[in-house]
């Protein structure tokens, strides 16, 4: 894969490679990428989904409850007055 | 080794082997019925959950795994997290970012991966009842290195809820442990419908214990397999035979594309998942606040992710990519049904199919740090199969190399029926003289 596409791609997972990173990924998925190749000729079949198995809807009753605490959630978060902290918006 | 002498030397036999990201500082285990570890991607109120990545490091969850607290709920004692490759992305547990596992018969080699503390854990502390996770062979992987018994029920068999997700129509939560028998024992216990994870809702109860009558073996099981496991292989299927199952020859084509459409669908899946480790909710949140969304995010995950993390993330972000997502994602869930279907028709014919588990003993650490991704990838070509497919499958020891180095062979069963494969393991451990490694601490 040429580097180009390899910064294309990582821009858009929101990471930041190295030049060393770069190169040795473009090369790596290269690779990889050519031995997956070979289901372009695996032959083509019906009724497939997302899982392995069926699945069926799981629905309850629409009734508010706390299965856990609030506060339990903001443990080892950084957050002041209630608000959880992160980077500014603009 | 009793309950207590467990829990007093813990600390002292993972200095040796380094299975446990954490353990327990309880020295008494009070009323406790049975020890169990987890693997350190299941959530714990108690202890640090980090499924091997700095970017998780500090991580305290606010409530436990289903699985954790089934156990829990049995009278079961959780005594540690084990260590395991960063997310599950490996096969060797060296993509850890806290150390690498050693394997009890030659610290010199790989426990397997990903769950490599837990079957290092099955393997060093006889008795022990790991959790384990596969999505590609992360549990029989490293049963096999370890020379242990691992079993991966069907997908949806066990509660994903609070599982940190890998590929989440792959990942199954499984037991290894030392004994046959605690293989359909713990299962039962964290099996279920759990209303917290959907996927776990459609499954039938646990049909009782049937007896293992046929096999079927793929005509190219140990295509490219060492000569030692082909060996071993062979031992294994004229013990089976002697014990009185019928093994017939079978030719399964579609199996050959179940590696490349399983890091298709895995990576892709995976790099969704991983979406959510941006410094703002879980472990380290130690970024630059003054930088924008954007750039804060990027920095972040560029810093703390490890680099095999951030090699299929690239890969999975890629093979999603408008105009690349047919010919890879797309055809690869279709190759994952066309895989489905072979199964299940060879299945109708007999009780498993067999091969090999892995298709060499255990490497070492300096012949693993010289493989490429390509070649690391390849080793999970007979734990791949199965996984895709959700099928249920067990290993099972079945002889060691000219260096004692473990080999084990792998059931695979039809979907909800692991009823036969805990039989099958259990009638394997009557037959086979297993030659455990020698601990010292």
């Amino acid at each position: 894969m040429d580097r180009e596409t390899v910064e294309k791609v990582a821009r858009s997972a929101h990471l930041k490679l190295t030049e060393e990173e770069l190169e040795r990924f473009s090369r790596d998925l290269g690779d990889i990428l050519g031995y997956f190749t070979i289901l372009d000729e695996a032959p083509d079949c019906e009724g497939f989904g997302i899982d392995p198995i069926g699945v069926a809807d799981v629905l309850r009753d629409d009734e508010p409850r706390i299965e856990l605490e609030p506060d339990a959630m903001l443990e080892g978060m950084d957050t002041y007055d209630n608000y959880v902290r992160g980077p500014r918006l603009l | 080794m009793s309950q207590s002498s467990v829990l007093s030397s813990l600390s002292k036999i993972n200095e040796k082997y380094l299975m446990f990201r954490t353990v327990t500082s309880q020295t008494d285990a009070g009323d406790a019925k049975f020890l169990f570890s987890a693997k350190d991607n299941l959530t714990s109120k108690d202890m640090e959950t980090c499924s091997g990545s700095r970017i998780l490091e500090g991580y305290r969850p606010p409530f436990d795994a289903t699985s954790i607290a089934k156990m829990r709920e049995a009278g079961g004692l959780l005594i540690g997290k084990t260590n395991m490759d960063e997310f599950g992305f490996g096969t060797f547990s060296t993509n850890s970012a806290f150390g690498v596992p050693r394997n009890p018969y030659d610290l010199e080699r790989s426990c397997g991966g990903s769950s490599g503390g837990a079957a290092c854990a099955a393997a060093v502390m006889e008795g022990h009842v790991a959790i384990g996770v596969s999505t590609g062979g992360s549990i029989c992987c490293p049963a096999s290195f370890c020379g242990v018994y691992g079993i991966v029920p069907t997908y949806g068999r066990v509660s994903r809820y609070g599982l940190l997700d890998y590929g989440n129509s792959l990942d199954k939560i499984g037991i290894i442990s030392s004994n046959a028998s605690d293989l359909g024992k713990y299962v039962a216990i964290m099996a279920g419908a759990d209303p917290k994870d959907p996927t776990s809702c459609v499954q039938p109860a646990i049909g009782s214990r049937r007896k293992l009558k046929s096999v079927a073996v793929p005509v190219d099981a140990t295509e490219g397999v060492s000569e030692d496991v082909k060996k071993a292989f062979k031992d294994g299927l004229e013990g089976l035979k002697s014990m009185g199952v019928d093994v017939q020859k079978v030719e399964m084509s579609t199996l050959k594309y179940a590696i490349p459409a399983y890091y298709v669908i895995a990576t892709s899946e995976a790099s969704t998942n991983l979406a959510r480790y941006c410094g703002m909710r879980y472990g380290h949140q130690d970024g630059d606040l003054s930088l924008k969304f954007d750039d804060y995010f990027t920095s972040f995950r560029s810093q703390y992710f490890g680099e095999e993390a951030k090699r299929r993330i690239l890969l999975g972000t890629f093979t999603r990519m408008v105009g690349f997502r047919d010919r890879y994602y797309s055809k690869a869930r279709n190759v994952r049904q066309s895989i489905i279907e072979e199964y299940r028709s060879v299945l109708s014919g007999c009780d498993a199919v067999l091969t090999p588990t892995m298709p060499f003993v255990s490497p070492k650490f300096s012949d693993i740090s010289k493989m490429t991704p390509v070649e690391s990838y390849k080793a999970d070509i007979l734990t791949g199969p199965p996984n895709i497919a959700g099928m249920p499958h067990a290993s099972v020891p079945c002889g060691y190399d000219r260096d004692g180095m473990p080999i084990g062979m792998q059931f695979v069963a039809n979907h909800w029926d692991e009823g036969v494969l805990f039989s099958a393991a259990e009638e394997w451990e009557k037959n086979f003289d297993a030659v455990r490694p020698e601990v010292s601490i």
